[in-house]
């Protein structure tokens, strides 16, 4: 019997950590012994750096700027740490062309050189910011990604992007098979940044998968171009990443969201991050 | 108005001149609620057809002579783009050199942006045909990717001995393709018209199709002036003299706004606010304003007992036969008020009076001439609609009032109203009722038309239109909200 393909998009606010957490959350996965193949949706292309160590030569849009013809998937998928497969969509220069349109074409592309190959058991979309625009929710358009994780912190500009892409796959979910697996948090060592996650993640209707502290090491890891897993397999840090792979590997829990409304998210901060100000104000 | 040359693009109609083209209503609360300020646009729930204003846009500037439009775009868009200048030249015996050139946009272009395809495109268009100038379009897929056009522009203006002008004409930004008009205009106010130096015995003459051109040069001739045809076969050099014209005037009102207003206002130039010369009193009206703006009235006056002389003797002896035939117009906003006037002026009875769309003001604030002409003359409220070629709408009106005729500036709306049984008059040509010798072939077509009705008899007899009853039952104006 072919194996179930999950296809997994993370969204997130932009620098919130979203390839770092699906980099170290695939190589987590690869170590289940899992097929993966990562899609940095990105026009920076960074989003497999770290399995890769560097940056990936040829993206997709590559090959469609220069024309070239009987492109193969070779060209484009490169095998990085531990088997997981690396694809980068790649894109325009900033503010120049459409970015967003280049993540349709890229995954046009890629489907139709049939880079999904039933050996698969996961497909990684990691995904540009907030859903900017039609382009970047093109992952949870149309069949392609059927879960969503959104990857946030304590700070209030990530729970708010985080409510807006909820929007996005409330949208997608109405008419589709797409549904939110849940909030990742990785931790800014904000006050009280559990409590509020659940919390959050509870009015969204959804579930707090997994709370990835802060560790110095994951941008030592970064310097050196590697996951943690790979650089200090070893660290507490690598197990939360194995225990976020778990996490994400027996998930259950898929949801349509319900966004909360702007007030109503300002009233979750102040109920979980003002508890301790009458305190500060001290003399 | 206040003309910004600053900015590359111009402000749409909607914007611009509060347009709309949703409305249904009578002459009398158009004209009252243009003038207190509080009429409204009604969007449809349902809209048939539109038109893009990048067609406008082009036509305009692609129409002068010897120049070279760029449109960056994909091929779709150019492939709408129809120039009509060489058939002009050919006519007037001139030669015209135009090239339109499309960017063709494909799918790496949208993802990348384009402008160095386009850089390529000017050098090779210049090295080529030697334009006299480029003009550079955008379109709705620039517009979305945000493709710097302006840019490329100045760093070819610079570059060139020959003006580099960007029009930004993106179909979306508008529901009103007039809205093209102006922003063919404002690249030539912009970029082409030079501050004057010497007046010159010129009037400013913005038209369409110029099937009038040799009548009207003699009878500017007779006032000692020249017209300077717009903008068909017109040169770079002939335009950047714009401003040293004793006037400008433009067949319809819905053309020659902002170039009129414009040169106005930057150059003193006076535009001839008057009903348009379609009609015996329009032509009176336009000639005599003319007449005084140049100081020429005496001249002018002969001019008119001439013509008169001429003709109407014979439109008096036919008019009578007109007397009682009921009317439908569907046309643009400029030529459903003065095409109204003219038929009333005819005895005929217009019962359903439709526009393309309604600027409730021109470019100088004011209502547009001809809408305050007819209030004031027309001997009944006519109800009027505001419909961009909203032909199930018009088929509606044509089926309720089953008028003896049907008038449209619109070929394909002709069609439809002869599949009705209804016989139908199209006025394409801006001239078709131009002063007392257009009146007098007006009414022999109108006549020619109404005496033999058989191939609409038949026809109708013969055809199924695609509207059920339950949409001829219905209030023409239901699909607004």
């Amino acid at each position: 019997m072919a194996k179930k393909l999950r296809q997994v998009a993370i969204y997130g606010k932009g620098g919130i950590g979203k390839s770092t957490t699906t980099q170290n959350l695939t190589a987590g996965l690869a170590e289940l012994n899992k097929n993966i193949m990562v899609v940095g949706c990105d026009p920076k292309a960074d989003s497999t750096r770290l399995l890769l160590g560097g940056l990936h030569q040829k993206t997709v849009l590559d090959t469609v700027r220069d024309n070239r013809q009987n492109v193969t998937l070779d060209h484009l998928v490169k095998t990085g740490f531990a088997g997981i497969r690396c694809v980068e969509s790649g894109g325009p220069e900033p503010g120049v062309g459409c970015a967003g349109r280049g993540i349709i074409t890229s995954i046009d592309m890629l489907e139709n050189l049939g880079a999904y190959t039933e050996d698969l058991d996961y497909v990684f979309y990691d995904v540009l910011g907030d859903v900017v625009c039609g382009g970047f929710a093109m992952p949870i358009r149309e069949g392609k990604a059927k879960e969503i994780y959104i990857v946030a912190s304590g700070e209030m500009m990530s729970l708010y992007a985080a409510n807006n892409i909820s929007r996005g796959v409330a949208k997608y979910a109405a008419k589709g098979e797409v549904r939110l697996g849940g909030i990742i948090c990785n931790s800014r060592n904000v006050d009280r940044e559990l409590d509020l996650l659940r919390a959050f993640a509870k009015a969204l209707g959804t579930h707090l998968v997994y709370y990835v502290p802060r560790d110095n090491i994951v941008q030592r890891a970064e310097i050196n171009r590697k996951t943690v897993i790979e650089y200090r397999p070893n660290s507490g840090q690598a197990a939360e990443y194995r225990a976020l792979a778990k996490a994400i590997e027996e998930n259950d829990q898929y949801v349509i969201p319900t966004p909360i409304s702007q007030d109503d998210l300002e009233q979750l901060l102040m109920d979980y991050g003002m508890m301790e100000l009458a305190d500060e104000f001290d003399i | 108005m206040k003309l910004n040359l600053n900015n590359s693009a111009v402000p749409t109609r909607e914007n611009r001149l509060g347009s709309i083209t949703g409305y249904v209503g009578d002459l009398n609360d158009l004209v009252d609620q243009s003038r207190n300020g509080t009429l409204k646009n009604r969007e449809r729930c349902f809209s048939q057809s539109s038109g893009c204003l990048s067609g406008c846009a082009i036509g305009m500037v692609a129409a002068i002579r010897d120049v070279a439009v760029i449109y960056h775009a994909p091929s779709g868009c150019t492939l709408y783009t129809t120039i009509l200048g060489d058939q002009l030249a050919t006519r007037i015996n001139t030669s015209y050199d135009t090239h339109l050139v499309g960017t063709d946009m494909n799918e790496s272009d949208t993802v990348f942006g384009a402008l160095d395809s386009v850089r390529d495109i000017v050098y090779k268009v210049k090295k080529q045909y030697n334009p006299k100038a480029i003009f550079i379009a955008s379109s709705c897929v620039t517009g979305v990717i945000g493709e710097d056009i302006d840019s490329v522009v100045e760093e070819l203006d610079e570059e060139f001995d020959i003006p580099v002008i960007a029009i930004h004409c993106e179909g979306f930004k508008s529901r009103i393709w007039a809205s093209g008009f102006d922003i063919g205009d404002h690249a030539v106010l912009q970029h082409l018209v030079k501050p004057p130096v010497e007046k010159r015995n010129v009037i400013n003459f913005k038209n369409f199709f110029e099937s009038e051109r040799p009548q009207i040069t003699e009878l500017f001739a007779k006032l000692g002036v020249t017209p300077q045809f717009l903008y068909a076969n017109s040169t770079v050099e002939e335009l950047s003299h714009l401003s040293e014209s004793l006037a400008t005037v433009c067949i319809c009102g819905t053309l020659g706004t902002y170039l009129g207003n414009g040169l106005e206002e930057l150059y003193g130039v006076p535009y001839v606010r008057t009903i348009n010369p379609m009609g015996m009193a329009g032509f009176d009206a336009w000639f005599r304003e003319i007449g005084r703006i140049i100081g020429k009235e005496p001249e002018v006056e002969a001019l008119l007992q001439e013509e008169r002389d001429k003709y109407l003797p014979e439109i008096e002896r036919l008019k009578p036969e007109l007397e009682g035939l009921t009317a439908v117009i569907g046309m643009g906003p400029g030529y459903t008020y003065e095409v109204a006037r003219v038929l009333q002026e005819l005895g005929i009875k217009v019962v359903w009076a439709a526009a393309w769309h309604y600027d409730y003001k021109y470019d100088n604030n004011e209502v547009p001439p001809a809408l305050d002409y007819l209030q004031n003359t027309s001997p009944n409220n006519i109800e009027l609609s505001v419909a961009d070629q909203q032909n199930f709408e018009i088929m509606n009106i044509l089926k309720q009032y089953n008028p003896d005729l049907y008038f449209s500036r619109h070929p394909g709306s002709t069609v439809w109203a002869i599949k009705h049984g209804i016989s139908a008059v199209y006025v394409a040509d801006e001239y078709m009722i131009f002063g007392y010798k257009g009146t007098l072939n007006f009414i022999r077509n109108i006549l020619d038309t109404v005496r033999n009705r058989s191939f609409e008899t038949n026809l109708a007899k013969r055809t199924k239109t695609p509207y059920t009853d339950w949409w001829y039952d219905q209030e023409n104006h239901i699909m607004m909200v």
